[in-house]
């Protein structure tokens, strides 16, 4: 944890190609990181703008207690393969480790970060501090930008991809929903530069 | 397994030549992939330090030659290996993201790897089209030949008991004795051991009942002696075509010098694959117009069994050529009948793919007379009358009438051997575009009926005159150009060269046409006679006129092109609808259109080759 702490982070003026970002998502057991628990973390690194499958990283996590029946039907995890995961301490460092001195890239960031700073105060009794990239936040922006209204549903994930010609995956499995936020990213961030030198500031949603 | 990347693994999965990969190879590629997006606009490949096979995902890619014009576009699915040094395109093309585009790279030396463990999946990356292409077509024939249908079946394999002979100075009641005895409708005569003769139930019943020859005399009184015979090794489908260009129902089955069995039309019927032997001998059987419409009604059926039964389409074309001469033969022979014999000799040619022998069912007639030269005018109309009663019984048949009026009833084309002389003299001499579309009818002739030495002598003279004959050439050449292949495909859609997209392809003139010119101009250029396309690509090489190598790309692009026109038009006889030659992109396999793609650069490359040396820019 002290590590994490101590890795340097980059500056608004690091170009993204060069930016080491990290794309995230939790699948959880609810909405609020109070009461709910992750069931599992996926992560996929985004090095020279580009999405490096070899480092695809995905971890289920065991419970204990039942799992509410809508999680199984939003996520197909069943009892049985929560139970096989492994607990948050096993994992928790696994996951600083790869996300140490990196750019979080999350959609809709509050959620998942809400979830990881629980978990980081549970078990080293400290705040989670991250830059993020949320590209729900991006898109929420541009619409705004460009006086489009905003309808419901239009910034999930998959409706964004949608508009961007991104192929569709089954959504709400951990490493699908991460390779399918950085794949959202790299195509947000292409249209906004399209010159291709997009620097951190322009897509920072929070700097910790 | 890391069943988290499986939509990745399952688009791979789906997408030639990652297809062929086992399936825990399929598991693992995800992992060896980085994802790229391109925007629009954008450079491709893009400038990035690993070199990589790129994989389009989604949107697309555009190259364009040096003088801008749209040479190749690549949609979901298609990849491109320029940079891992593979023969891709050529260096002075330019990509560019025509659409956003999500790519998958996968780094060339993994490529490699994986390209030395699966033979299959580097083939696709094999060096030359000409060898992709040559698999392709092995792979349709391999089908043909171990499918346990009608065709691959061997004459052998019908032969159910060993010979059934009788010596041939027996008397014929003891030939009809052993006949009833073994139960069967033929049988062989041997003298001194040799096979010398076949008797049949119809000589029976024609030579000793009608004609009341005793029965004591000598069987080999009333037998012909001239037997056809077949190889113990033939197929059933040569053994049919034999059967019903010779009009004979028994064929005895020799291995060599022996005698080892006999095959009857209705050994072959029972194949019941197809019913060629019996659309073949009801051809024989009719005795009016009306008849010979009934049986040229299953020829649709015939087109559609056979191509079940895997047959290529060479096979096909042959069969239909078969019966369609078989048909016309017999119409001659009705309106002879009804006429009287002929005042001078005459032979009656066809023309266009039926003179090919690459017939599909019920094209259009095209056909004419050529008379020897003792003919009179006041015996025209005699022939006059002739092809009227041909023509309209083909066209009652289903071969409708030619729209260009190339047929006998046009005094045009029913004319004496020297008229036909100087007809071709004219369009030799003198190319214009009409002598051009003629020549594209006129210089595929085959004899069907009557007197062929009137034909062969005509083709002769013209060969004669169109070899090395640089003028003439160049215009037929420049006329086979006319009709251009398509660039690709593109989605579900043809991709043709200004860029635009057709919703099919017109196979027969984007794909069959073509090859038929490039063949024809060939033939005439090196004065070959042979009029198949086949034939005359083959006898182009050997005489030297095309490279070995050309004619066997061209031979193998003609075979496959033409194959998938058979299954096309099988699909619309199926689903009880009109045949066309409209392929609809749709209805092939990615893996089709590769090879049909392959086939495609095969013509371009030789339309081109034919371009450059007769220096055709200054026909446009």
């Amino acid at each position: 944890m002290r590590e994490f702490l101590l890795a340097p982070l980059p500056t608004g003026k690091t170009p993204c190609r060069e930016a080491a970002i990290v794309a995230l998502d939790l699948e959880t057991t609810g909405l609020d990181a109070r009461h709910d628990r992750i069931l599992s973390i996926a992560t996929v690194p985004v090095r020279d703008m580009a999405v490096v499958l070899a480092e695809a990283w995905q971890a289920s996590l065991n419970i204990d207690g039942d799992l509410p029946e809508k999680t199984v039907v939003i996520h197909g995890i069943t009892d049985d393969q929560a139970a096989g995961g492994r607990s948050l301490a096993e994992i928790l460092p696994q996951l600083l480790q790869r996300l140490c001195g990196k750019v979080l890239l999350v959609h809709n960031a509050a959620l998942d970060r809400a979830f990881l700073d629980r978990a980081c105060r549970q078990l080293y009794n400290v705040p989670c501090l991250l830059p993020v990239i949320d590209t729900q936040a991006l898109a929420r922006r541009q619409h705004r930008r460009r006086d489009l209204p905003i309808k419901s549903g239009d910034l999930r994930l998959y409706s964004l991809r949608e508009r961007y010609g991104l192929p569709r995956y089954g959504a709400h499995r951990a490493l699908n929903d991460a390779l399918a936020t950085a794949e959202l990213f790299l195509a947000m961030a292409a249209e906004m530069s399209p010159t291709g030198n997009c620097r951190l500031r322009d897509v920072m949603t929070r700097w910790y | 397994m890391d069943i988290e990347l499986i939509e990745i693994r399952e688009f791979l999965a789906r997408h030639p030549p990652f297809d062929v990969l086992p399936a825990q190879v399929l598991d693992q590629l995800p992992r060896n992939l980085i994802v790229r997006y391109l925007r629009r606009g954008s450079a491709f490949p893009p400038e990035v330090a690993d070199v990589s096979l790129y994989i389009v995902r989604s949107g697309a890619v555009e190259f364009r030659d040096g003088a801008g014009n749209l040479c190749e576009k690549l949609g979901e699915g298609d990849f491109f290996a320029g940079d891992c040094h593979l023969p891709d395109l050529p260096a002075d093309w330019h990509g560019v993201a025509s659409e956003d585009a999500l790519l998958y790279l996968l780094a060339c030396d993994r490529l490699q790897q994986l390209r030395d463990a699966h033979a299959d999946f580097s083939r696709h990356f094999s060096r030359s089209l000409n060898e992709r292409l040559r698999h392709a077509v092995s792979t349709i024939r391999r089908t043909y030949m171990q499918d346990v249908s009608v065709l691959g079946i061997r004459v052998m394999d019908l032969v159910k008991r060993p010979p059934v002979t009788i010596d041939a100075g027996c008397s014929i009641r003891d030939a009809a004795r052993a006949m009833t005895e073994h139960k069967i409708s033929s049988i062989m005569l041997l003298t001194d051991g040799r096979l010398t003769g076949i008797l049949t139930d119809s000589t029976l019943r024609k030579r000793c009942i009608v004609d009341g020859v005793p029965a004591d005399a000598p069987v080999a009184d009333i037998v012909k002696h001239k037997v056809t015979t077949i190889a113990h090794d033939a197929s059933v489908f040569e053994a049919l075509m034999t059967m019903t260009q010779l009009q004979v129902y028994h064929l005895p089955v020799m291995d060599g010098e022996r005698l080892v069995g006999i095959v009857t039309s209705s050994d072959l019927s029972r194949l019941q694959s197809t019913n060629t032997a019996f659309i073949a001998s009801d051809i024989r059987k009719a005795q009016t117009v009306a008849d010979l419409a009934m049986s040229s009604r299953t020829l649709p059926e015939l087109q559609l069994q056979l191509s079940n039964a895997s047959a290529t389409a060479f096979h096909i074309g042959d069969a239909l050529s078969s019966l369609t001469d078989a048909i016309t033969g017999k119409l001659l022979h009705l309106a002879e009948a009804e006429l009287g014999p002929p005042p001078v000799p005459y032979v009656w040619v066809v023309g266009g793919s039926q003179a090919r022998q690459e017939q599909t069912s019920l094209s259009d007639q095209d056909n004419a007379l050529i008379l020897a030269d003792t003919a009179q005018p006041d015996h025209d109309s005699y022939f006059a009358a002739l092809a009227a009663k041909v023509s309209d019984g083909l066209n009652a048949c289903g071969f409708s009438y030619c729209p260009g009026d190339a047929m006998a009833t046009n005094p045009q084309w029913r004319q004496p051997l020297r008229k036909w002389r100087d007809y071709f003299a004219t369009w030799i001499d003198r190319p214009e575009p009409k002598a051009l579309m003629l020549a594209c009818i006129f210089f595929d002739l085959r004899a069907v009926h009557g007197d062929a030495t009137l034909l062969a002598e005509l083709q002769r003279e013209v060969l004669k005159k169109t070899r090395n004959n640089t003028v003439f050439i160049a215009y037929m050449a420049a006329n086979a150009l006319s009709h251009r292949p398509p660039l690709g495909f593109f989605r579900n859609f043809v991709l043709i060269q200004d860029g635009r997209h057709n919703d099919t392809i017109d196979i027969k003139h984007r794909g069959i046409i073509p090859i038929i010119d490039l063949a024809r101009v060939f033939a005439l250029s090196a004065g070959l006679p042979a009029v198949r396309t086949v034939e005359r690509l083959r006898t182009a090489a050997a005489s030297g006129a095309l490279s070995r190598e050309m004619s066997e790309n061209l031979l193998d692009a003609f075979e496959y092109i033409a194959t998938v026109r058979i299954q096309h038009q099988a699909r619309q006889i199926r689903a009880g609808r009109a045949i066309d030659n409209f392929v609809s992109p749709a209805e092939l396999s990615e893996l089709e259109r590769a090879h049909i793609k392959d086939a495609f650069s095969v013509i371009k490359d030789m339309q081109a080759t034919l371009d450059n040396r007769y220096q055709l820019g200054r026909f446009r």
